[in-house]
């Protein structure tokens, strides 16, 4: 037992020693690089590694007779998270999602200093000593407090209320609701029951499941499968016209979206926001083909009243593509990704 | 004995009238849902020859004689939309918002009483059915009031409607013609069977008679839960209507338009939400009574009651989650513009600020059960571990309510590089989502077993395999919920929708069979030391407190987003909104109108606490005798 309370307090110890560089610029935060793709839970194992050998420190601390107390424990374990989040994670993570975080944590540790009547004895034991004030220290600390708090206060509400030229926040709507149906080149399609036309198998039937089986390897590399080479002249049916959307994705598409659809194109940082980054899971993975044929056929434009403050610049590919370029590109964008367009059987 | 026999049959024919009652809204429908059906054919076509205006419905797809006008093209103006110089949708929302929170209460409490009542019934231990007796009474009494303020707040609504959107509602009340006046003698029927119920509570509390009052409660149940059906139904219609043909004729089938794609979603949906809503404004009740409390008796009364009160409400808050994602799946299949409004598109940040209520409830559960551990002797064992499950909650809390597409200013945008965070983005998406919130209720479930085993030690001769079973069988669970939650974004959307079945099943094995084997092995388990009904921490009565005000916000936040989802539509792609308000307002708007919501109804509530405790006070001393609070040390029973 002791050995394993050792071994977590030396990762405790260079936990704090890599978080403290990280938080002074002396170590970069991508020492340790967050994996693409496996990332999210890379996160939160690395927390659970930082519980883990706090739980070592604090009870080597213990055994040292060097015990930290509860209030401290808390409040440190706080400041811990709040670091975190905003030295280690790359890149930055928005001010409000850190608020949120924070005050989980806030509310986590909470929960844990006064889970039983000893523990929450043991955490307001200090306060409950500054507050009475029986010691010289503690009736100075007691004053310390009565000024610096509403100076803090004051200080927080003077920089709330102080005129600030950033620009607003926008709650943006990525994905807003695609009509019914939609009308391009003369024919209307019904977005909840049209299909890729494309999709086919080299007999020519639509075939989703064959057309499953021959898209990259989801994940890091995106390989492709095995005799699954849309540049191969020998395959026909929905390979072919992977091949013959990515011809038209490289001509029209990449200078904005990027070689590996990740958003990231030559003109990408022209633009406010950037453009969609296919490789999320958040984005194509979500939709249902038929949404993307409607987005790239009406572009910016057309987005509905919900997509306020219409803020795309993706031109209505209708006036420059036919409806089969279109359905191409579609089943490119979504091969190159890795990802099946949603279905609802 | 001849006074007994007369008891008897008196409450045999209580019973029999209640059962009338409860047919009788049937028995008078009976002539108008044959109507629905045959009559509009033959008789039209007997009159009319092949002038016969057929429809086709526009969700069964099925055609039908046209029996009802169309839809009203409104116009906005006074004859429409009459008004008073406001927003006539915010007090529209307002007057449905407390109608539906003291129907909610009203209708979960008797549930209530029907289990609890049953659970005196059965239980052998004579002080505990007493105790069970007497809190299903106090119960209902409470409920007594919320009643008659559930009739006025009724009364409101409809005047609301009648006077602000008298074209909307004329339209709505003749489609549904034929079930109005059946919903109108439900009412009869639950008003008389619940004065039945209460009044007859002293004078059949024994034996036989006490079967037959408990039979009350099962047939008014029915008549409340049948009553919430047609009431959702009409909400139902408003989302997604069938029973009519494109220009919202009705069609003469009026089991189409109440059987519409969401009304079996909404019906589940809605009586567990009851059941978890009634259950928090009880503990809530029970909480500001034991703080209130000057006496030790007093004190364990009321964290008894509070903690029954939790226990039942939770037990239907844990389906809850899953029963919403039904309702969600419904909804896209219906409409898939729905589905993307309401969880990827205008409105999905409300579903964030729901998902950080769904985890304040599970949390606020998990700390009162912590604190509940503190009023027993020997649970001091598992303190220690306490800080491990609330990490692993931190953890799916944080998952469950990251946002995908964030709130950033552009400077924010710019240093991110795109509009979904790469790292956190990844927690937006429903399969990390839904891993988020099965972690939140297994250990949920995890601190249930513990409290359940708190001050006992388990004297079953497999003990020790048992124990070590449990603990593979929680980490088991805890490692298939997130590897489902890992793999959902490896497999076509269409699979990862269908993870979801394997990860709420892990969820539930986890819920009834650890609860099963834990019960087993606690059968004649030795005794720590006795359960110290009334010493629990200030600090879990206030988890009790907040566990009810979320559950009131949430409501009245998932009201908000199932009623602003059909955007400018009074009837979904039938009747179309043409008042000055067809708009969805701000997520800021929508927050404070709910919270001013939610703050009239616990005002309210008080007073009818208030009016409750005003009848308590003139119950004599004397036959206060022998009630719950007057024991000193409740059974250990859990």
């Amino acid at each position: 037992m002791k050995a394993l309370m050792s071994l977590g307090a030396l990762i405790g110890v260079a936990g704090l020693l890599l978080l403290g560089g990280m938080v002074f610029d002396v170590v970069p935060s991508t020492t340790i690089r967050l994996v693409e793709g496996y990332m999210p839970i890379q996160m939160l194992l690395e927390v659970a590694c930082y519980v883990i050998g706090f739980t070592g420190l604090s009870y080597m601390m213990n055994a040292m007779g060097m015990a930290i107390p509860r209030f401290w424990q808390g409040i440190g374990f706080w400041v811990f998270f709040l670091l975190y989040l905003k030295y280690r994670m790359y890149p930055p993570i928005p001010f409000s999602v850190r608020a949120m975080y924070g005050t989980v944590s806030l509310v986590a540790v909470f929960m844990w200093v006064s889970a039983s009547e000893e523990d929450w004895q043991k955490f307001k034991q200090p306060i409950m000593n500054v507050l009475d004030a029986q010691t010289g220290g503690n009736r100075l600390l007691r004053y310390l407090y009565l000024v610096l708090l509403p100076i803090l206060i004051g200080g927080f509400s003077f920089n709330a209320m102080m005129p600030k030229s950033e620009e607003p926040i926008e709650l943006r709507t990525v994905h807003p609701a695609p009509p019914a149906s939609t009308k391009v080149h003369g024919k209307t399609y019904t977005l909840q029951t049209s299909q890729n036309p494309y999709r086919v198998n080299p007999e020519g039937k639509y075939d989703q499941e064959f057309s499953n089986a021959n898209i990259v390897e989801q994940g890091m590399g995106r390989l492709m499968k095995p005799n699954a080479n849309p540049w191969d002249d020998k395959n026909q049916g929905y390979l072919k016209y992977v091949r013959e959307g990515g011809e038209i994705f490289f001509q029209n598409c990449h200078f904005c979206h990027g070689d590996n659809l990740n958003g990231r194109g030559l003109h990408a940082f022209a633009f406010n926001p950037i453009p969609a980054n296919f490789t999320d899971p958040g984005t194509i993975a979500q939709l249902q083909e038929t949404f993307i044929f409607w987005r790239v056929s009406k572009g910016g434009i057309g987005l509905p009243n919900e997509g306020f403050p219409w803020a795309s610049v993706m031109p209505p590919w209708e006036q420059h593509l036919t409806v089969d370029e279109i359905w191409k590109v579609v089943l490119f964008e979504y091969w190159h990704t890795g990802y099946y367009p949603r279905t609802w059987d | 004995m001849g006074l007994l026999a007369g008891k008897r049959v008196f409450s045999i024919m209580a019973l029999c009238m209640m059962v009338s009652l409860l047919l009788l809204p049937i028995v008078v429908a009976l002539p108008s849902l044959a109507i629905g059906e045959e009559a509009p054919a033959g008789d039209a076509a007997k009159k009319d020859g092949d002038k016969v205006e057929k429809g086709r419905d526009v969700y069964y797809k099925t055609e039908g004689i046209v029996v009802g006008a169309p839809a009203p093209k409104t116009v906005d103006g006074p004859r429409d939309y009459p008004r008073y110089n406001f927003e006539s949708r915010v007090l529209l929302w307002f007057a449905n918002q407390q109608h539906l929170y003291y129907g909610s209460f009203v209708l979960a409490v008797p549930i209530f009483c029907m289990i609890i009542e049953f659970m005196g019934v059965v239980t052998k231990d004579k002080a505990l059915a007493k105790r069970y007796d007497q809190l299903a009474y106090d119960f209902i009494k409470i409920s007594l009031t919320a009643y008659s303020l559930t009739a006025i707040l009724g009364g409101i609504l409809i005047f609301t409607f009648l006077t602000l959107y008298p074209a909307f509602f004329s339209y709505l009340s003749g489609i549904f013609r034929p079930v109005m006046h059946i919903y109108a003698l439900m009412f009869v029927a639950e008003s008389g069977t619940l004065y039945i119920y209460y009044y007859g509570w002293d004078k059949m509390k024994e034996g036989f008679l006490k079967w037959i009052h408990l039979s009350m409660s099962v047939i008014l149940n029915i008549i409340g839960t049948l009553l919430m059906f047609l009431a959702n139904s009409w909400i139902g219609f408003m989302m997604s209507p069938a029973g009519v043909d494109e220009q919202g004729r009705y069609l003469g089938n009026i089991w189409h338009v109440i059987h519409t794609a969401l009304w079996n979603p909404l019906n589940l949906h809605r009586i567990l939400g009851n059941m978890a809503f009634g259950g928090g404004v009880v503990a809530a009740y029970a909480a500001y009574k034991f703080l209130a409390s000057k006496t030790e008796e007093d004190r364990a009364h009321y964290d008894w009651m509070g903690y029954i009160a939790m226990a039942l409400g939770v037990a239907f808050l844990i389906p809850l989650p899953f029963a919403g994602y039904w309702l969600m799946r419904e909804v896209y299949a219906y409409r898939q513009q729905m589905g993307i409004t309401l969880m990827g598109g205008l409105l999905a940040w409300l579903f964030i600020i729901q998902a950080t209520m769904i985890g304040i409830l599970f949390l606020s559960t998990n700390y009162y059960l912590w604190q509940a551990m503190g009023r027993m002797r020997g649970a001091e064992k598992y303190q220690r571990y306490i800080k491990y499950l609330v990490f692993i909650l931190a953890c799916g809390y944080m998952v469950f309510i990251t946002p995908h597409t964030m709130v950033m200013t552009p400077a924010e945008l710019k240093a991110m590089g795109g509009q979904q965070h790469p790292v956190l983005g990844n927690y937006g998406v429903m399969s990390a989502k839904n891993g988020g919130i099965n972690v939140i209720i297994t250990t949920t479930v995890l601190s249930f077993v513990w409290y359940m085993r708190g001050n006992k030690v388990s004297t079953v001769s497999w003990a020790k395999f048992g124990n070590i079973f449990m603990g593979i069988f929680f980490a088991c669970a805890y490692f298939n919920i997130i590897f489902l939650a890992v793999y959902g974004y490896y497999i076509p959307a269409n699979v990862r929708v269908g993870l979801s079945v394997p990860q709420v099943a892990t969820t539930l094995s986890c819920l009834f069979f650890m609860f099963a084997l834990n019960s087993v092995m606690m059968k004649g388990a030795k005794q720590l030391g006795p359960i110290e009904w009334g010493k629990i921490s200030a600090r879990s009565q206030y988890a009790l407190i907040m566990l009810a005000t979320a559950f009131t916000w949430m409501m009245g936040l998932m009201g908000y987003i199932r009623s602003s989802v059909r955007l400018f539509w009074h009837v979904n792609e039938i009747m179309r909104d043409n008042s000055p308000w067809a708009y969805t307002h701000t997520v800021g708007f929508a927050a404070n109108m709910i919270s001013f919501n939610v703050l009239f109804f616990w005002i309210t509530i008080l007073f009818v606490f208030w009016l409750g405790s005003l009848g308590a006070k003139k119950v004599p001393v004397e036959s206060k005798a022998g009630i719950p609070g007057g024991v000193p040390q409740p059974a250990a029973s859990h």
